[in-house]
């Protein structure tokens, strides 16, 4: 019960405190605004080349943005802790560790979930897609999947932000990264062989087909195996980074080089 | 003609208080000042923290407009003749902000070399100058963000000088620099004096007005209380003497009854860890000890002391009130 | 030394420092050559699937500009807030120089910086995806692209001075990315947008900027699309100018230039 707390409400206070972006001059502009344009870009480009259909770019493209609030929440986590100097103190608390990171977790997985949600609902309003409404619900959960597999990785490269200091530059390499090898705008049979077999080892590359489907009128059924690889995928990257935090805070405990100074 | 006049010089601020319901509270934060500046003078606005010395400053280099009043800066009004003004003025505050991290010390000054004008024959040669002014020889070639305070602070002087300008203006130049660096600094200002600069330097140290000015004008809370050289206001509190007495456990009643006394002419309360001090000021000729310690024999008293009364006490006397 | 040479000579050299300040910089460096590199090579990995070659070489030559319009997007809104942190926009205000001229330089000196993703995005183009480049009026396509950067800088000017009261003005680096890059037909031709919004598109003096560009290089007539450019760039410049004098003299009548 004691680890179910610390998850809660644990969470949320790290969520408000850390995260900055919570302000609405900077979040609807940066996380609601810009992704819509990014749709409208990728729409073009697609429909300007003759490519795939409106549908194919907007839910990939929501999908894959909502990767810049879910890793730079977690990576700003970590950086913010150590640049306040409380890292130290959190991490010597006899909390658990799993519960505890988990916990700063749930807020960006609900964050990020809403980026996309919303940027899926307004861009496919703006370009004229149309989804079959019993396709919604599914549709959220694939997304849900999605946003949480993102996170996993978030924490990852969160980890990393106890070695590394400047997380941004990073996560912008693997949100572009994942621009190009997710499928978020090429279908993922298309790319090169190499490029292919990254695809599938990466977080939102199954979210994003399995979205693709229900929207087509797949079913949940149908698209449960992809589901399945991608909760796997975001859960291997999330324990990778759990694991690496306890690996770097034992070695920055010995190189006391846990705060910035 | 004076270099810098101000007459009833005022400015307020608006200040937005509450999140969803929005007061208005207005703040004066200047209220009338009026001063001026001759020629090669060191003039000095001293007062304690949140007085209006910074705002005052801010007025006169055209950075504020004023909410009424006027200034006048060589003749040139601050407010219609602003780009004038600024082309003559030369501005400096205290602190670690202000310059370019990562250019070097001779970098930031060409670049502000440039938003001045400075030909470029002149800028080399001036630079050069300043640096060794400044005592800046050796590191200037280092970037800005490997500087020590003390050191920036020196940097900010030479910037402000660049132009060669007629008036400079100085803001809490010393705050936050070691004694030594800011005893350089202060012999560096002072040396300014001799290249037929007039100065207007803002401070809450007493002694340093003391030292460099050649004129003060003490503020509090926004109004000017007093004006005058170092010795004028040493005038003010120069007859009498002070009596100075360690009291543990005076209560408020005492010390008002102690101001009631006749040939008490003001006192002020010093707290220093668990004691209170009392720094009486006495008429001439005022026999009160007697009485003062009467009003204290609830408390127990430590050191009893009479000396003559120094800047400091009509400083504090002025800006306290008291 | 005359009024204008000397304005010319303090644009150069404060441009100069500028590039000094955020030249050496990875997170700069990283962002501003690989972050729109990850946009281009998605556009060409899309425009590649139907082998569209003519459309290839035009979002090619596009995407090489993405870099440019995104090193002054992302920074130029906060470029007043930036001075105000460090505490050098009091100094820089209370200087004879028109504030116009202390912007311009800083803008100009980001759009050169996008010169440099320039380069490594046409290389990129060329090395992975074999786009061929291949200008066919050499001193053209110099005037042209020097009519974009500074068209872009300008822009920057006018964004800096729009979004100024904009408390964080910094945040809206991705707001303007994006649909500058769709707007100013960078690597979708402009018939492909809808009626209503191609207006604007030909408001901006970007657009005729990468015309301009794409007729230097198709051996076109580049002359008349780079005059509206440039036209359109006085323009911006002229209306950011006098936009700045407003928002300094309500700095100073609000005493919103420092942060204390």
């Amino acid at each position: 019960m004691r680890s179910l707390r610390i998850l809660i409400i644990g969470g949320l206070f790290s969520f408000r405190a850390l995260f900055d972006w919570l302000n609405p001059w900077i979040y609807i502009p940066s996380l609601l605004i810009a992704p819509v344009f990014q749709i409208l870009l990728f729409v073009y480009i697609g429909r300007s080349a003759g490519v795939e259909s409106d549908s194919f770019f907007v839910i990939g493209n929501a999908l894959q943005f909502s990767a810049i609030p879910c890793l730079f929440a977690m990576g700003h986590t970590i950086t913010a802790e150590r640049f306040t100097q409380t890292l130290g103190i959190v991490l010597s608390t006899p909390a658990p560790r799993v519960p505890l990171f988990l916990g700063r977790s749930l807020p960006v997985i609900v964050n990020g979930w809403f980026v996309a949600m919303f940027s899926l609902v307004a861009g496919g309003r703006l370009v004229g897609v149309a989804v079959p409404a019993a396709a919604w619900i599914p549709i959220a959960l694939a997304v849900l999947i999605g946003t949480a597999s993102c996170t996993g990785l978030g924490l990852a490269t969160a980890a990393l932000g106890l070695r590394v200091r400047d997380t941004a530059t990073l996560n912008n390499i693997i949100i572009g990264g994942l621009l190009v090898f997710s499928g978020a705008n090429v279908p993922v049979g298309a790319l090169p062989r190499w490029m292919h077999v990254i695809s599938q080892w990466i977080p939102l590359t199954h979210a994003i087909e399995a979205a693709r489907d229900l929207a087509a009128g797949a079913t949940l059924h149908a698209v449960t195996p992809l589901l399945l690889r991608e909760i796997v995928i975001g859960t291997v990257f999330a324990i990778l980074g759990l694991a690496s935090v306890r690996v770097l805070e034992r070695q920055s405990r010995r190189g006391a080089s846990l705060e910035m100074s | 003609m004076p270099v810098v006049e101000t007459s009833e010089l005022r400015r307020t601020f608006t200040a937005r208080t509450g999140a969803f319901t929005r007061h208005k509270r207005e703040i004066e934060a200047v209220c009338g000042i009026t001063f001026s500046i001759e020629r090669g003078e060191l003039f000095g606005l001293l007062g304690p923290n949140g007085a209006g010395k910074t705002t005052t400053i801010k007025m006169l280099i055209t950075l504020l407009l004023p909410t009424s009043g006027s200034a006048r800066v060589l003749g040139l009004d601050v407010v219609s003749h602003a780009r004038d003004v600024r082309r003559h003025i030369g501005y400096a505050f205290g602190g670690d902000r202000g310059l370019y991290d990562r250019l070097s010390g001779t970098d930031n000054l060409r670049y502000f070399a440039e938003l001045y004008g400075v030909p470029p024959r002149t800028q080399r040669m001036r630079i050069a100058e300043l640096i060794e002014l400044v005592g800046l020889r050796g590191r200037e070639n280092d970037r800005v963000e490997v500087y020590s305070r003390g050191m920036r602070q020196r940097l900010h002087i030479a910037r402000a000088l660049m132009h060669d300008p007629d008036v400079l203006f100085l803001d809490e130049p010393t705050t936050g620099i070691d004694p030594v660096g800011a005893r350089e600094l202060r012999a560096t200002i002072a040396g300014l004096l001799t290249q037929g600069k007039t100065i207007l330097l803002t401070t809450h140290y007493m002694f340093e007005a003391d030292e460099l000015c050649d004129r003060i004008a003490v503020i509090r809370s926004g109004e000017v209380v007093a004006q005058g050289t170092p010795q004028d206001l040493k005038q003010r509190v120069s007859s009498g003497s002070v009596v100075e007495i360690e009291a543990f456990g005076a209560t408020g009643r005492a010390i008002d009854a102690i101001r009631r006394l006749r040939g008490v002419r003001s006192v002020t309360v010093e707290e220093r860890d668990q004691v209170h001090v009392l720094h009486v000021r006495v008429a001439p000729d005022a026999e009160v000890t007697p009485a003062i310690l009467a009003e204290l024999s609830s408390a127990r008293i430590g050191r009893i002391e009479s000396r003559e009364p120094t800047l400091e006490d009509a400083y504090v006397e002025l800006v306290s009130g008291g | 030394m005359s009024g204008s040479r000397r304005v010319l000579r303090q644009l150069l050299v404060t441009c100069w420092l500028q590039l000094k300040m955020t030249g050496p910089d990875t997170f700069t460096g990283v962002l501003n050559v690989a972050w729109p590199l990850f946009f281009a090579t998605t556009t060409f990995l899309v425009y590649r699937i139907t082998q569209h070659g003519q459309v290839i070489v035009y979002a090619g030559l596009g995407a090489s500009i993405m870099g440019i319009w995104s090193a002054v997007a992302t920074t130029a809104g906060g470029a007043l807030q930036r001075e105000r942190w460090i505490g050098t926009l009091e100094l820089i205000v209370s200087s004879p120089t028109p504030i116009p001229l202390v912007l311009i330089p800083i803008t100009i000196a980001m759009a050169a910086i996008g010169l440099f993703s320039l380069g490594m995005t046409l290389l990129w183009e060329w090395l992975v995806f074999s786009i061929p480049f291949h200008i066919a009026q050499p001193l053209a396509f110099a005037f042209a692209l020097f009519a974009m950067v500074f068209a872009i800088a300008m822009f920057g000017f006018l964004m800096s001075v729009t979004v100024v009261r904009y408390r964080t003005a910094w945040a809206l680096g991705n707001f303007f990315e994006y649909p500058g890059w769709l707007l100013c037909g960078f690597v979708v031709p402009l018939s492909v947008l809808p009626g209503w919004v191609r207006p604007l598109c030909y408001a901006l003096s970007p657009t005729w900027g990468m015309l301009a560009i794409r007729q230097a290089v198709d051996g076109g007539w580049p002359w008349v699309d780079g005059g509206v450019c440039v036209g359109l760039t006085a323009l911006c410049g002229a209306a950011a100018t006098l936009l700045s004098g407003r928002v300094l003299r309500s700095a100073r009548r609000h005493a919103s230039l420092s942060l204390t």
